[in-house]
């Protein structure tokens, strides 16, 4: 009994770090534009649409966070191979993992606008120093979390993967969360709040997405500052419950027929979820999709 | 069929840049080996350099292969290169001295028959890729090896899978505190990964510059080379691991600057603070 207090307690510690990871995790790559938004900032200067948005298309995002946490995850593991405290050693290593994506973020910038030179989109200097320096502040916080929980999950609960292996997974899963939930707040409404409301992107709109802000040109902190009120906390939940509902199966149904418990209570969580988002796209389709605009507007 | 939409205009022509990838990577790995001769870990360094050898011969590959229309599969041509090359890796390494050899022929064999079956039987039909997998697959299992040479000091399966550690004055022998055991190797696979798909997908574009982007891959390859020159401190004495620290920070910095000379060279402008420039009609 003792075992499972303690192993709940332990998953709503993971579950707490997941959704400040998740939330931190999609507002670096909306500033970043990285994800599927991407593809329309890097178009914008070949259909003649100059910006100072900030492009840094590292890889997709699980890839990228797949590196950054389990790089934050392997130096860690080696300072704690040299004797040093476990918390220490996860700050540095994250602090050293955050330079890498810095780095990473600089070169992706500089390279894709160098590219475009052929269409006039100059280097911004300014964006440079001032975008990345906020980009590594998010992902610290992103990269710190997650190592955090699979520390937990590691020496707490007793998982037999290394370190590394499991922050490799888990970065992978946050990478993804932040991805599918996070960027098409930022890819389908806020670079194109100048279409209809749920209009898609229409090809005659590719690439016009939106370059002036309430006050002189938009920038991508512009986009971070938006984008973290609704698609950074979606982001934020999606992983925090991710990992949460995971450990909590886990722990308290895996001594059930030798583990088989834990994997029926997920495949039946799988079940309920899908019933509830196939509920919950109907709905939004009936309420706002564009097949009942016309219907609408009669009204 | 796909259409292939750019030409490499100018610039060193692929074969050469592929025989001296791999020759530099193989000897850079052998050099390592000094490490046994001599009994010391100072050239342990060496496999930090045949990873930036292995990287710039594999993003050049990685932009052969991308040029046909291969547009959003430019990471993925990264996960499968060092997927392919890790399983050739791990096996080549009980073969003792002769592993980089044995890597570089079975992943040679793997990217071969990742290639036909992607080509023959997923019908992709894409001129380049049976060359391309195969050679990504080395570049990925000799990537992989020259990470873990430089940081265990060593390429054997033992060195890889064992450690001594010190417990209450006793040496103890250790499975979990090894590269493979430790799980590093999944840091190695992903640091080459990403390094090795990031310069083709950071530069392409119609402005591609061959120079530009090979040295962002040496400069992506020295930046892993910093953080395994740190995580080799827990592996090897700490006077090896700091000449590789030095001497991957030197390679940074030289070449992150080139890089940066570079972009400026082939940007439409270098702003500070400016506004964005009018273009006529928008």
């Amino acid at each position: 009994m003792e075992n499972i207090v303690f192993g709940i307690g332990i998953t709503a510690l993971t579950g707490a770090l997941a959704t400040v990871a998740g939330s931190a995790e999609d507002t670096e790559s909306n500033i970043g534009s990285q994800g599927d938004p991407n593809s329309q900032v890097q178009l914008a200067p070949q259909m003649g649409f100059l910006h100072r948005i900030f492009n840094k298309a590292v890889a997709g995002e699980p890839p990228a966070y797949g590196l950054w946490c389990a790089l934050g995850a392997g130096l860690a593991w080696a300072f704690m191979a040299m004797q040093v405290n476990a918390i220490l050693a996860i700050v540095l290593g994250c602090i050293l993992a955050v330079f890498v994506q810095g780095v990473y973020a600089t070169t992706a910038y500089l390279g894709r606008t160098a590219s475009l030179a052929k269409f006039g989109q100059p280097v911004y200097v300014d964006i440079i120093k001032s975008m990345t320096t906020v980009t590594m502040a998010h992902a610290f916080i992103a990269i710190f979390c997650t190592v955090a929980l699979c520390q937990l999950i590691n020496g707490a609960l007793g998982h037999p993967f290394p370190l590394p292996l499991l922050a490799l997974i888990w970065g992978i899963a946050l990478g993804a969360a932040g991805s599918a939930t996070g960027n098409p707040y930022y890819g389908k409404e806020r670079q194109y709040q100048n279409q209809k409301f749920g209009a898609g992107v229409p090809i005659s709109a590719s690439g016009n997405i939106v370059r002036y802000a309430e006050a002189g040109e938009r920038n991508s902190i512009d986009n971070g500052f938006f984008t973290h009120k609704i698609g950074g906390s979606a982001s934020g939940i999606c992983f925090g419950l991710i990992v949460f509902l995971e450990i909590w199966r886990t722990i308290l149904f895996e001594r059930i027929y030798a583990g088989w418990g834990a994997i029926a209570v997920g495949v039946l969580m799988i079940l309920v979820f899908t019933v509830i988002d196939r509920y919950i796209e109907v709905w939004a389709r009936k309420n706002y999709g564009p097949y009942t605009a016309a219907k609408e507007a009669d009204a | 069929m796909s259409v292939k939409i750019e030409v490499i205009a100018g610039g060193v022509p692929h074969d050469k840049i592929m025989i001296a990838g791999l020759v530099s990577t193989l000897v850079c790995i052998y050099l390592t080996y000094l490490n046994a001769f001599t009994n010391t870990q100072m050239f342990s360094f060496f496999g930090g350099l045949a990873v930036v050898a292995a990287l710039i011969w594999g993003s050049h590959t990685i932009k052969v292969l991308c040029s046909y229309g291969i547009g959003t599969g430019v990471p993925s041509a990264g996960m499968i290169a060092f997927g392919s090359g890790t399983i050739a890796m791990l096996l080549a390494t009980k073969y003792g001295m002769l592993a980089p050899i044995v890597a570089l022929v079975l992943a040679a064999v793997i990217g071969l028959i990742l290639g036909y079956v992607s080509n023959n039987i997923l019908n992709m039909k894409i001129p380049a890729m049976i060359q391309a997998l195969t050679e990504m697959a080395v570049v990925g299992a000799l990537t992989v090896m020259g990470f873990a040479a430089m940081i265990t000091g060593g390429f054997t399966f033992t060195g890889l899978t064992t450690s001594t550690a010190t417990f209450l004055g006793f040496p103890i022998t250790s499975y979990a505190n090894s590269f493979l055991g430790g799980g590093l190797i999944a840091v190695a696979f992903l640091l080459g990964a990403i390094a090795i798909q990031h310069p083709f997908n950071a530069c392409l574009g119609p402005g591609w510059k061959q120079d530009r982007m090979l040295m962002l891959t040496a400069e992506c390859g020295f930046l892993s080379m910093i953080v395994a020159a740190v995580m080799s401190f827990a592996f090897i004495s700490a006077g090896a691991a700091l000449i590789s620290l030095i001497v991957a920070i030197i390679g940074w910095l030289y070449t992150y600057g080139q890089f940066f000379a570079m972009s400026k060279r082939d940007a439409a402008a270098w702003l500070d603070s400016k506004p964005i420039p009018d273009t006529e009609g928008h």
